[in-house]
């Protein structure tokens, strides 16, 4: 007798409906004004939670809710003098002299392990932060600070080497106070691979809950943080390929948030969307094309083109950056006035700058001796093209799209460009070692230009961020002045604009643009107060009333 | 069969050092250096310090040689990207990859061989003339392509479908009830359909070309001719013929998804092998490229060696070619 054979398309059908409804929620039980859940999509992952050890702003973002500063820049950015600081782990800081600044700490402030903070945990942060052996990239931020030690153990005190405007800023704004109890015992030479940089004890408002390498970090609110507790119960980042991957699980509803929106066809999207809101705020990038002032290969000599002043201001004059910049970002970037990020207060549009005037930029290369003799559409002189090479990375689209553009510009005003696009390892090898013609390169900046701008526009930079070797003597006084000896913000204020202009005059680059960041967070939650310089800086305040929280928000686990 | 098996792990365990060898020098020999990738990279002197610590100021023979030494202990070393052991990196990897490679090849094979028999059993009608020009259009797509299409209907319009990763991270940050394996096999149909689907194609013209051939020969005539029902003769008969050519496609198969797997696990977030060597490759992060390249191979080799043992399997003749063949060998 034949078995009767069990019929399997319902089988399948079944399994089907079940893997499809798998989205269906757990038992929910929280209610009330703190228990939002927040996902993040994010297009990098931390390398490791340990703030002095790590460069990506990633890492930044997710550090920010587990540790806390001495105090922390105010909505206003103004990285001069303390006024404009608000107080973190520090409740109050009196200047004792004009170097010597003291910070009490707040004695409500535990570690998550119960712990007080102490002041031996600032010391010993800033001993760990300058130490060698940890090779914390921030070690030059701190140069200027001689000496920090305890006073009682919630005083700590900060000697400068010498008064400058920013001294504040560089005692609070990089320094995450770490647990001298949990790390003391680390050799400090292992800290990049230290165990607690994968499960960090904090004393901020989030606690560390869970890291599945390259899917997600879960951190979850302290109920107890001393400034008030956070209302998001629970923010988890879930990792993407890249940010265009991150948009992507945004718009499909697998996240409540991401930090830019990359481009603004991504920005009409996350517009069309009546779920999510849009939060535009001032980007730390500017782009730009940097013209070697040296022969590649040979520091000692100018090069062949760029060398000529001429040359290089021609070939800004030659660029209609505005054009350019409506093709690659539509409404979301500035042209910068200079090498300027719209993050940085000096930001200033009145600064001179030279115009877009193909007129006389034609004039001025011919009056150089580059004239098109043969007829080919390109100019020459002295029997060579007037040509060069532009380095570019092949990761970034959008600098791709401005070296397309770019070439074409030139091509019409006489002058042949051929683009090296190289990754992006590669292309920092090329560019730290001067191997180049012209390069498209973008800085993300600080808050603040003290820091960044003799970096890259001043010999201080040579070998490291100043890929141009562009230098003037004009220009480094200037800056100098700006950063070191300016009384008041509005001193500072002017030397930069004066260092900036002289620079433009010098035309060491093309200024291309200056970015504005959108960034999308699903409507739900309120509250979302956006700082630039970190855009996670405030989450503590986002929130999710009551009424609009989803069973998402509410499931227990 | 002793000595064949022990002739095809020696010659396995060549090809893998021959793979760790070549890569080894490929990737340290590409230009650029591990110190940043960002628009901040690292200052020169925390770059030099990181260098320092990694041996790769060493000349390129003696950071070979102390990663063969090591390699023998079994450690790979330790990420520079990552700040920890790739072998604990490649831990987190590998079951994504093979996880999603599985439910690929499963795709593969059960709508392979299944379109590829219902072509054989219709051939050069409608239904045949249909599924080959649809295989073929698919078999023509690049494979991530494939996937951002699926991607874009299933998960961004439809909303059928998650978007990515390889669980719900709310609701099931581990895989710990039935409702939370359920939510991961949500989360890897797409990527296991996408990758699935584009091998499948070229498995079903296979197959079906395999049973053709074989429904042409005497011993089928001869099932027919004893009156047996025409499934048992194809499904029975004619199949168990017709799997040779499809088990020479197993073992080529995985070389296939495991390079599929690095677009697809792009495309869907997926935290796999793919994912990490790419990053890696980008990184100049060698000790995670070299130990990446070493356990990919391993698993093809393994996949091949398999491959061959279903051959005996399926094939009485090979086997017994085998066994003789060992015979002759260890005389």
């Amino acid at each position: 007798m034949p078995t009767p054979r069990r019929p399997v398309g319902p089988t399948l059908a079944a399994l089907a409906g079940c893997i499809l409804a798998a989205g269906c929620e757990r038992p929910v039980g929280c209610t009330g004004g703190y228990c939002g859940t927040m996902v993040i999509a994010s297009g990098g992952e931390p390398d490791i939670l340990l703030p002095p050890v790590s460069e990506f702003a990633i890492t930044r973002d997710v550090t920010d809710q587990l540790f806390l500063k001495l105090a922390d820049l105010g909505p206003s950015g103004n990285t001069i003098g303390d006024e404009d600081f608000q107080p973190q782990l520090a409740e109050r800081w009196e200047w004792d002299a004009p170097t010597t600044l003291v910070f009490h700490l707040d004695p409500r402030a535990r570690w998550q392990d119960g712990q007080p903070v102490t002041a031996a945990d600032v010391a010993f942060t800033y001993d760990a932060y300058t130490d060698s052996l940890v090779n914390s990239s921030f070690r030059s931020s701190l140069r200027q600070i001689a000496a920090v030690t305890t006073r009682d153990s919630l005083t700590v005190v900060f000697r400068f080497r010498q008064r400058y405007p920013e001294m504040f800023y560089d005692a609070v704004y990089h320094l995450r106070i770490l647990p001298a109890h949990l790390l003391r015992e680390v050799p400090r030479d292992q800290w990049r691979s230290a165990a607690f940089g994968r499960a960090p004890v904090g004393d901020g408002p989030y606690r560390f809950i869970a890291w599945k390498a390259g899917e997600s970090i879960e951190l979850g609110a302290d109920s107890t943080f001393f400034l008030g507790r956070p209302h998001l119960r629970r923010v988890i980042w879930r990792f993407t390929p890249d940010q265009q991957v991150a948009v992507t699980q945004l718009i499909a509803g697998d996240a409540d948030a991401v930090e830019v929106l990359v481009s603004p066809d991504n920005v009409q999207r996350a517009r069309a969307d009546s779920q999510l809101a849009t939060y535009p705020y001032k980007g730390s990038a500017y782009g730009y094309v940097g013209f070697n002032l040296a022969t590649p290969g040979d520091t000692t000599r100018p090069h062949p083109l760029f060398g000529d002043r001429d040359v290089r201001r021609a070939l800004v004059m030659a660029t209609d950056r505005e054009r350019l910049l409506r093709n690659v970002f539509g409404e979301f970037a500035k042209v910068p006035p200079g090498p300027l990020s719209q993050l940085w207060w000096i930001w200033d549009p009145e600064i001179r700058e030279l115009p877009y005037d193909s007129g006389q930029a034609a004039r001025l290369l011919t009056r150089t001796g580059w004239i098109d003799t043969d007829g080919d559409g390109i100019r020459d002189h002295e029997g060579r093209p007037l040509a060069f090479r532009l380095l570019l990375p092949t990761t970034s689209a959008i600098r791709r799209q401005y070296a397309r553009l770019l070439q074409e510009q030139f091509r019409v005003a006489g002058v042949d460009v051929q683009l090296d696009e190289v990754d992006f390892s590669l292309y920092n090898e090329r560019a730290r070692a001067g191997r180049f013609d012209a390069l498209l390169n973008v800085w993300n900046t600080d808050p603040t230009p003290s820091s960044g701008f003799p970096q890259t526009w001043t010999p201080a930079g040579f070998g490291r961020s100043n890929y141009g070797r562009y230098d003037n003597a004009e220009v480094d006084r200037l800056v100098d002045r700006a950063v070191a000896s300016a009384a008041n913000r509005d001193q500072a204020r002017a030397a930069w604009r004066a260092a900036i202009e002289t620079l433009n005059r010098d035309a060491p680059g093309i200024f291309l643009f200056a970015t504005a960041n959108v960034a999308a967070v699903h409507k739900r939650i309120a509250d979302v107060t956006i700082r630039p310089d970190s855009w996670l800086a405030l989450l503590r305040t986002w929130r999710i009333p009551a009424d609009r929280l989803t069973d998402r928000d509410r499931v227990e686990r | 069969m002793a000595a064949w098996l022990v002739r095809r792990l020696v010659a396995s365990i060549a090809i893998v050092f021959a793979v760790v060898t070549i890569t080894f020098f490929v990737v340290h020999l590409a230009h650029g250096t591990p110190c940043g990738f960002d628009d901040r990279p690292l200052p020169p002197e925390v770059c030099k310090q990181l260098c320092r610590r990694f041996g790769c100021d060493q000349p390129l023979l003696v950071q070979y040689g102390k990663y063969l030494a090591a390699l023998v202990h079994g450690d790979l070393g330790e990420s520079i990207g990552l700040h920890r052991p790739v072998a604990d990196a490649l831990r987190d990897a590998i079951p994504n990859t093979f996880i999603l490679a599985l439910a690929a090849l499963l795709v593969d094979f059960a709508l392979g061989l299944a379109l590829g028999i219902y072509q054989a059993v219709r051939a050069g009608r409608f239904g045949d003339v249909a599924v080959g020009n649809v295989a073929l259009l698919i078999n023509s797509m690049p494979v991530f392509w494939l996937g951002l299409v699926l991607l874009l209907v299933f998960a961004q319009w439809l909303r059928w479908f998650p978007a990515g990763g390889v669980t719900n991270p709310i609701l099931c940050p581990r895989i710990d009830s039935p409702h939370c394996l359920l939510d991961f096999l949500w989360h890897l149909t797409l990527p296991a359909l996408t990758l699935g689907l584009v091998a499948a194609a070229s498995t079903a013209r296979y197959q079906r070309a395999a049973l053709l051939e074989v429904v042409r020969q005497d011993f089928v005539r001869t099932a027919r001719a004893k009156g047996l029902p025409e499934r048992r003769v194809l499904l029975v008969h004619a199949l168990r013929n017709a799997l040779l050519p499809i088990i020479t496609l197993f073992g080529l198969a995985f070389p296939f998804l495991f390079t599929g797997a690095v677009l697809i696990e792009t495309v869907f977030a997926w935290p796999g092998m793919g994912r990490l060597a790419v990053n890696a490759i980008f990184q100049r992060d060698y000790p995670v490229v070299t130990g990446a390249a070493l356990l990919t191979s391993v698993m093809v080799v393994l996949g091949n060696l398999i491959a061959d043992g279903l051959y005996a399997v399926a094939d009485p003749r090979i086997r017994v070619r085998g066994e003789a063949g060992g015979r002759e060998g260890s005389a």
